[in-house]
């Protein structure tokens, strides 16, 4: 039954892997070459030089990739690796699901 | 005096404020815009460094047109030129700074001296600037600016600085100003253009995160 449930997670978490590279293929900051090899460990900030204020531009692609919305609170806990960000969208989920 | 403390004088002016001003602040907050409001009620930084005089004109969600004179103390050891740079942060305080403010204030129901204490207005970024011409002490420069996204604290504002011509009545101009004349910069040819700036870019970064940087 936990396998199951750690099969499914980690197919979510790839999941949303998968949408957020869409979103970043069309952000014109973002070299696509480095998006090669990109894994959740990868940092925005210093694997693929994305400058800090593109941050928030990309969260707002990411909130419309997924059909979900951040709050102010969200973004000022976002961190800058990629795990970090589908964290938030795992939690932003739920959070609209248990609303 | 403590990091991001509010200043005596900034205190003053609050500590004075009776309830009743408060509440017809709030109300203004709620149902207007910054048009005949005191910059110092919202730019709580200052007085040297303050380069708004006035709102002439405010749309909260679209756009605003605000005032400076550079005053002597603003050209002193450079060649009695007001310098680039400040006119780039002028125009940042009267676009971003003063509208992002207003609408946090909106969004919480409160005013500027509430959102002191708990954020710093920080540059991000300026996307581009190019300069046509300049101003002097006694000069009249008006920012225009648009807002061309706002969320989560932050603001990217694109527009225009203008030199106002002498002797020119400019809240009588800017009275009956609207959302599509700000867009088109539809002013008149007697104001010289000074600068067209792009992608300028302000957030209010928590207090908390601001000591991390």
């Amino acid at each position: 039954m936990s396998n199951l449930k750690n099969y499914k997670q980690k197919m979510e978490r790839q999941e949303i892997l998968d949408g957020l590279l869409e979103v970043l293929r069309t952000v014109r900051t973002i070299d696509p070459a480095r998006l090669e090899g990109v894994t959740e460990e990868t940092d925005f900030l210093t694997d693929l030089s994305t400058p800090s204020t593109e941050l928030i531009n990309i969260a707002a692609k990411v909130e419309h990739k997924f059909d979900i919305e951040f709050e102010d609170d969200d973004i000022d806990r976002m961190g800058s690796k990629v795990k970090d960000i589908i964290d938030l969208i795992i939690m932003v989920k739920e959070r609209g699901e248990n609303q | 005096m403590k990091d991001h403390e509010v200043p005596a004088h900034i205190a003053e002016v609050i500590n004075k404020t009776t309830d009743e001003e408060r509440a017809a602040y709030l109300d203004i907050v709620q149902n207007g815009n910054l048009v005949n409001t005191r910059p110092e009620q919202l730019l709580l930084h200052g007085p040297t460094k303050r380069y708004v005089d006035e709102y002439l004109w405010h749309s909260p969600k679209v756009g605003i047109v605000a005032s400076y004179s550079p005053k002597e103390r603003d050209v002193q050891d450079h060649f009695g030129i007001f310098r680039g740079v400040d006119q780039v942060e002028a125009f940042a305080q009267a676009t971003i700074v003063s509208c992002a403010t207003f609408l946090e204030c909106r969004k919480h129901n409160c005013l500027p001296d509430v959102l002191k204490d708990k954020f710093i207005p920080a540059f991000i970024s300026i996307g581009n600037v190019n300069f046509h011409n300049y101003a002097e002490a006694g000069d009249t420069l008006i920012s225009l600016g648009n807002i061309k996204f706002y969320k989560w604290r932050q603001m990217v504002c694109d527009g225009r600085i203008y030199k106002v011509p002498e002797r020119f009545d400019l809240k009588e101009y800017f009275e009956d100003f609207n959302e599509e004349r700000l867009l088109k910069y539809d002013i008149s040819k007697e104001f010289k253009l000074v600068a067209e700036l792009f992608d300028i870019t302000g957030r209010a970064i928590l207090i908390e995160q601001f000591k991390k940087l």
